[in-house]
């Protein structure tokens, strides 16, 4: 089995997966052409196409695994370490040992870089070191290709590829087995769409309540679009590719959260989600103008016609070749070498290439709702539970890290700076607001934008993989908390106030047990010593170290560090308070209480397996050996590091940063691991214990605390007033500025307009006057000149004949008269 | 008897135009100025052919008095038939009641 | 299967022979007067099929190319051929009058009148797209004028008159600007029209002299005045609010889908090849017109509260882009530099016109149908539409999505390859325009937030709304898949046009560097030295 060959298996099964969703969206768009309102069968439909989606992804993983050459990056940390504890308990990789033949392939391949036989070529180079670099880069690691070209212009060419690495297929495993457990949850949840006549009490028309057919199968049918939106983004083998299923989840999105289209209130929060993500998508655009001017093409991979945009930027050994001034990036190409032009090397600005990295970013900010852009999200909570858990936690808003983390070799350390410095923002405002929040979705959504900070600045501060391990363990737990709070919210008859619930442990018992392992998973609580936790404790715990060394190296950014430690406990805090306002205590609204069941099991079976997940995704495979950074989750999403990082990096650029080293036993990170684990859980626990006593036990009530601070209350419950500022800032003038642009076309281009055809008019009258009284004139002097003449002359004309012969005679004579008299003789 | 000279015909065709002349100023009744007009033309044939004879226009004269009087017939046929009709529109020739063209 | 001379003609005067077959009609029978035009557009657009199945897309000639002598004392031929640039608006042309006369149902007043003057319509604009004769060209665009006076000024809405007028003097005027370039042409490029042979002169190739700087740019200047009020571009465009509102749908429909892009191929067949020097020496102002004409049109489509009206200014905004697009010609150094980027431009804004042509088609087709239901356009009095109407919202809603430009359909294409071609010629203006996609995205969403959400319609005349009808769902239909395809398989387009682009833009590049690139860089060494 050559490299390539293995590529094609991933990407057929890969590509079956995204495309079925596909199929199932147009077939559930027009489900009701074969089937009836009442009829589960477009859900079926649905679940069977991401389910088979699944199975697919998963076994692209496990095949991917099969093929995989560990011993690659178990040889070297090996080398590095001799350390015996490295275990290799996965078995995909034992598998792989298992046949030494594909093993020794999958070595080949591995040395293979993926322009067809250069490796060889360069292998035969004198540089033994670079090469080994070299597979340790990226060869062997990512499969790619092309599905079909969008357009070629000259040298310049667009086209549909896929880009499989590990990254992907943990994505693919991920997004669908997820996307399958909502859609299972979604035919309890919608159930009460399947009726020709649907009440809204939510919406009042002129007459009454509003009712209308159920729209069961469109729910589905916008699943599926979206399932397929988001494969496809995390198969793009191209930054463009990305950008069109970035639009495309947005649109999904948009579908979604604007389902309850008769409510203004939904329909305003789907405007308000596509239009900040545009706003983030115009930073995208920029970012891609950028990179496709200069670097000319989109690719992620090095593809025949040439160099990937990874190699461009960082060369096969992942440093970028900075100029001496530090102005200028050298392009470089599969082998090393610099590109060249007409005689002189290829280059971009540095500063360039910091605006490409900030404009791809700014398109991540819009997706994941991060400071500036987060206001959307909150709102987007609108839409029907299930796609908050499906789009709006564990998938859609990571895509925005997904892109940061797959783009990583293009940013430079400014950029990362940035990032860092959005996520840590957003971690703590979203944090701050969710401490006060009371609609248990908007909880979870403020939560979800929180940790979704915690993911940027992971991987602004050099945790790539930390970041990606978050992403996952986040997907697993969150998603489980949308649903249990689903869960509750079709128990309690659609109240999602916290104040009116209470006890409800008592009539939900699954539900809010599944619910806690997902709060104790988000709070990061674990067991002291032994460091035995659920997932959320062993990513955030890798965040927090990556920051800690990066804040050690860096001490001017302390606060990259001291903020997500503070937020660990807020997180904790505020979960716990959700929890216990929600399921502990007792019953505050007795009438919510009394109807409040727990819900059927074709919901609460999702709950299980998703609360299994995120309890023990980050484990190893025996508890014992190595969770954590040493589990396969992390190792596996860690071998597909593009920028491997084993040594300190340090920045040429204006901001003077050095990134840690994070890989191995002996790097920056590892070195701070336990002091940063350490404090993380005791701000975790401190957290916790602070929400205990406060909404567990009720030893002190919450309503003296806000009492005490008035107006940080407020200004919290406002959301720090972004959405007035958002509103004053740029609605408002955008609205202006259009009437403007209107009242100019008509008051100024049409007035000149007219004001042109009135000047032709005055002319024409003047033209006209004097036609009539100047030509006219003379001309009807004549004619009446000759009139009067005419009357004059007429009384001659007495119509007597025998006066007539009188005058003939008369003037006879006369004229003889007259001969005789004047003429000569 | 001595020869006729020119100036004895000129006088009778004079006195034969002025003879018709007054007729045609005079006469109310229709057939009476038709009278008048032969009288009128018939002077100046005499003078035509009087100069023909006397002077040396030749037979020119001649000829032209003979279609003097072919018009005269002609005119005194298209004439009667407007009498005619006059008569049927007006029950009179009296030219005096026709002022129709009266301008 | 046919010769070429047949085949051109034929596209060109089978609807005006059609429309003599009309005559014999019973002017009350309009049922089956409206098939036979029907029909007769039916039979135009399969032969462009036909053109589009025999054009070799490998080639980056005209093809199909003849001439016959029409007018000999002045050497005007009637000169008829295809090419890549032409090809696509050829057929796009066959498949708007096709769709807008089966949306002509909803004519009821003068029926025969109307579709004699449709047919007469089609004529002139097939006609322009195909002739090679200046001359020619001329007399087709003025063919196409007047009938387009009287759609509008007889079947119009309240104000027709008014419009019609607005329209007419307006295009009259750019035709008069047109005319004198013509015979600025004529007298200096030795008595010729045919646009091949001047575009030839003006890249040296000629048997008489190139066309002069001075000449060159006096004549791009009339010629872009001319093509870009029927663009329309800003400041030019304030005839097409007007005309688009008051004319009737399948008018407005031709009017968005044709002739909106006979001022781009009027630029890029005419403007460009005749005076490449003109072209470049305009072309920052081209480019800065075209950005402040997306984010002008976007601005104000904003403000409207006219469904019509709104559409419009979005078609002014989306025009925008194709002028951006021709127009990203960079010089550096005297020479033209990334040449490959220019024709992803021109190739984007021909991509666009064609986009432009569905979505905006659409759009006009989709108010109408609403139109015909409530017979009013105000955007405050609609709401809840997708409620009574599901499926014709929902594939209003796939056209309007074209409109705002999202992946995978047809708009998304045209508008970023545009876009993405523009940083290399300047990266302020690049990101001017992108930010247009933020204001697209207000404005269509907003809208549709208007009509077709919302739990109820409150407007006048919900009585009259009837679920979607067959013949209204077969022109939804065709367009919305055309949007679809395009979207995805945009190679489809871009294959038969690739290489007549890549022509044009080698031969005004060789051009402009031969001829005027170096003067250029003489002269800037002698002003620094």
């Amino acid at each position: 089995m050559d490299h390539q060959a293995t590529g094609e298996v991933l990407k057929n099964l890969l590509t079956v997966a995204w495309l079925l969703p596909l199929a199932g969206f147009v077939a559930e768009i027009y489900w009701l052409r074969w089937s009836n309102r009442l009829s589960k069968s477009s859900a079926l439909c649905a679940v069977a196409c991401i389910g088979i989606g699944f199975l697919c992804s998963a076994s692209a993983l496990v095949y991917w695994g099969c093929h995989t050459d560990w011993a690659v990056l178990k040889a070297e940390e090996h080398a590095e370490h001799h350390d015996a504890e490295v275990h290799d308990h996965h078995g995909e990789a034992a598998s792989a040992h298992a046949d030494p033949a594909d093993a020794t392939a999958a070595v080949d391949a591995a040395h293979e870089p993926l322009v067809n036989g250069a490796g060889h070529q360069h292998a035969a180079d004198d540089h033994k070191h670079d090469e080994h670099k070299e597979s340790h880069a990226n060869a062997g690691k990512a499969y790619s290709g092309t599905f079909y070209k969008l357009a070629q212009f000259g040298k310049l060419s667009l086209s549909l590829d896929w880009y499989i690495d590990s990254l992907t297929l943990m994505m693919f495993t991920m997004v669908t087995f997820i996307a399958t457990c909502i859609h299972l949850f979604a035919i309890g949840y919608m159930k009460d769409e399947l009726t020709e006549e649907y009440e809204d009490h939510q919406v009042h028309t002129s007459h009454g309540h509003f009712s209308r057919p159920g729209r069961f199968h469109r729910f589905f049918s916008y699943l599926s679009l979206f399932c397929f939106s988001m494969l496809g983004l995390v198969l793009a083998g191209n930054i463009f590719q990305v950008f069109i299923f970035w639009e495309l989840v947005g649109i999904s999105s948009y579908l979604l959260i604007g389902f309850y289209i008769e409510r203004k209130s939904a329909s305003n929060a789907a405007n308000k989600a596509f239009i900040m993500n545009r706003v983030g998508d115009f930073g995208f655009l920029i970012g891609l103008m950028i990179l496709w001017t200069w670097c000319g093409t989109f690719q992620f991979d090095n593809t025949e016609a040439g160099p990937g945009l990874f190699t461009m930027i960082r060369g096969t050994d992942g440093v970028m070749k900075v100029s001496d001034d530090g102005t200028q990036v050298f392009l470089q190409d599969a082998h090393g070498h610099r590109l060249e032009n007409d005689g002189k090397p290829s280059s971009i600005g540095y500063l360039l290439l910091v605006a490409a990295g900030l404009g791809v970013f700014a398109g991540c900010i819009g997706k994941s709702a991060q400071f500036p852009l987060q206001t959307w999200l909150p709102d987007a909570m609108e839409g029907p539970t299930p796609v908050s858990a499906l789009v709006h936690s564990a998938t859609m808003v990571a895509a925005g890290v997904y892109l940061a983390a797959r783009f990583y070799p293009v940013f430079v350390p400014e950029v990362l700076l940035v990032i860092a410095y959005i996520g840590c923002i957003t971690l703590f405002v979203a944090a701050t607001i969710a401490l006060v929040a009371t609609d248990i979705k908007r909880v979870l959504a403020y939560s979800t934008i929180s940790q979704l900070g915690y993911m940027m600045l992971a991987i602004g501060v050099g945790g790539w993989g930390a970041g990606l391990f978050h992403l996952i363990t986040h997907a697993f737990f969150k998603s489980l908390m949308f649903l249990c709070s689903g869960s509750v919210i079709a128990g309690c008859h659609h109240v999602q106030e916290m104040p009116r619930m209470g006890g409800l442990r008592r009539k939900m018992p699954i539900t809010a047990y599944t619910m806690l392992i997902g709060v104790i998973a988000i709070s990061g609580l674990a067991i002291p010593v032994l460091n035995i936790g659920f997932s959320g404790f062993y990513s955030k715990d890798a965040i927090v170290a990556s920051a800690l060394a990066y804040s050690e190296l860096n001490p001017v950014h302390i606060l990259l560090f001291i903020t997500p430690l503070v937020t660990a406990g807020i997180t904790a805090f505020y979960m716990f308070r959700l929890w216990f306002l929600t399921f502990y205590g007792e019953p505050r609204d007795q009438h919510v209480y009394d109807h409040c069941h727990e819900s059927p099991r074709v919901m609460t079976t999702p709950l299980i397996a998703l609360s299994i997940l995120a309890a023990t995704c980050a484990w190893g495979w025996f508890l014992t050996s190595g969770a954590g950074e040493e589990g396969p989750l992390y190792r596996m999403i860690a071998f597909s590091e593009t920028v491997p990082a084993t040594e300190q990096v340090k920045s040429r650029g204006p901001a003077q940063i050095t990134l840690p080293s994070h890989q191995g036993h002996h790097s920056d990170v590892h070195k701070v691991h336990g002091q940063a684990g350490m404090l993380a859980l005791l701000a975790a626990f401190a957290g916790s214990a602070f929400a205990y006593v406060i909404y567990g036990a009720r030893v002190i009530n919450p309503n003296d605390i806000r009492r005490q601070f008035p107006q940080a209350y407020d200004f919290l419950v406002d959301k720090w007033r972004f959405d007035v500022l958002y509103e004053a800032m740029f609605v408002q003038p955008v609205h202006i500025v259009s009437a403007w642009c209107a009242g100019f076309d008509k008051k100024v281009l049409d007035v000149i307009l007219h004001a042109s055809a009135s000047i032709t008019l005055v002319v024409s009258k003047w033209d006209r006057l004097f036609d009539e009284n100047m030509v006219d004139g003379l001309v009807n002097m004549v004619g009446n000149t000759t009139r009067s003449v005419g009357y004059s002359l007429k009384v001659v004309q007495t119509g007597r004949l025998r006066q007539y012969v009188m005058w003939i005679a008369v003037g006879v004579v006369v004229l003889f008269g007259l001969l005789f008299t004047s003429l000569p003789k | 008897m001595g020869e006729v000279g020119l100036e004895a015909y000129l006088f009778v065709g004079a006195v034969l135009f002025v003879c018709g002349v007054v007729c045609m100023a005079t006469k109310r009744n229709g057939i009476g100025v038709l009278m008048g007009v032969e009288l009128v033309l018939n002077g100046a044939n005499v003078n035509f052919v009087a100069f023909s004879r006397y002077t040396p226009l030749g037979l020119d004269g001649q000829a032209t008095a003979l279609f003097v009087v072919v018009l005269a017939a002609a005119e005194a046929a298209v004439a009667l038939a407007i009498a005619l009709n006059y008569y049927n529109n007006h029950l009179t020739i009296d030219v005096d009641r026709g002022n129709e063209l009266q301008g | 299967m046919f010769s070429s001379e047949f085949l051109l003609t034929a596209i060109v005067f089978l609807p005006a022979v059609w429309s003599l077959g009309l005559l014999a009609f019973d002017s009350q029978n309009k049922e089956s007067m409206r098939y036979w035009t029907v029909l007769g557009t039916a039979l135009t657009f399969v032969l462009t099929l036909q053109l589009w199945g025999s054009f070799d897309p490998a080639l980056a000639t005209m093809q199909h190319k003849f001439s016959v002598p029409w007018i000999p004392t002045w050497n005007v031929n009637f000169t008829l051929g295809v090419d890549g640039i032409s090809l696509p608006l050829v057929v796009l042309t066959g498949l708007v009058s096709l769709l807008a006369a089966i949306a002509s149902w909803s004519i009821d007043k003068h029926v025969k009148g109307y579709l004699i003057l449709f047919l007469i319509l089609e004529t002139g604009m097939m006609g322009v797209f195909l002739s090679l004769d200046f001359f020619l060209f001329y007399v087709f665009w003025e063919v196409m004028l007047l009938p387009m006076y009287f759609l509008i000024g007889v079947w119009g809405g309240p104000r027709r008159e008014y419009a019609a007028i607005k329209f007419f003097l307006y295009t009259l005027a750019g035709g008069v600007l047109m005319l004198i370039a013509m015979l600025m042409f004529y007298f200096n490029g030795g008595m010729s029209f045919d646009l091949l042979e001047l575009a030839n002169i003006a890249a040296g190739k000629g048997k008489v002299a190139s066309f002069s700087e001075t000449l060159q740019l006096a004549a791009f200047i009339m010629l872009f005045i001319g093509f870009a009020i029927k663009l329309p571009s800003f400041p030019f465009h304030t005839w097409l609010p007007d005309a688009h509102v008051e004319a009737p749908t399948p008018i407005s429909m031709i009017l968005a889908g044709v002739l909106l892009k006979m001022g781009g191929y009027g630029i890029i067949r005419i403007a460009m090849p005749l005076c490449p020097y003109g072209a470049q020496y305009c072309a920052y102002f081209l480019v800065a017109l075209g950005v402040f004409s997306i984010i002008y049109g976007a601005f104000a489509a904003m403000a409207q509260t006219d469904f019509k009206r709104l559409v419009a200014y979005s078609s002014v905004s989306h025009m925008g882009y194709v002028l951006l697009g021709l127009a990203v010609w960079r010089i550096q150094d005297g020479k033209t530099f990334n040449a490959d980027y220019w024709a992803m431009g021109i190739n984007a804004a021909m991509f666009q016109m064609i986009a432009h042509g569905i979505s905006s088609t659409g759009m006009f087709f989709m108010v109408g149908v609403l139109y015909d239901r409530v017979h009013h356009r105000d955007l405050n009095k609609f709401g809840g539409i997708a409620q009574l109407m599901p499926e014709y919202s929902g594939l209003a809603a796939v056209i309007f999505f074209a409109g705002l430009g999202l992946p995978g359909l047809c708009g998304f294409v045209g508008e970023i390859f545009s876009v993405l071609s523009c940083w290399n010629f300047d990266p302020l203006l690049a990101i001017i325009a992108a930010s247009g996609v933020i204001l697209t995205a207000g404005y269509i969403l907003w809208t549709m937030q208007r009509v077709y959400l919302g739990p109820e319609y409150k407007g006048p005349h919900p009585e009259g709304i009837i679920p979607f009808l067959p013949r209204e769902r077969l022109v939804a239909y065709t367009l919305v898949i055309l949007a679809v395809v395009l979207g995805v398989f945009p190679n489809v387009l871009f294959k038969p046009m690739d290489k007549s682009i890549s022509g044009l833009v080698q031969s005004m590049s060789h051009t402009y560097d031969a001829h005027h690139g170096a003067a250029a860089t003489v002269q800037t060494t002698q002003v620094t030295q």
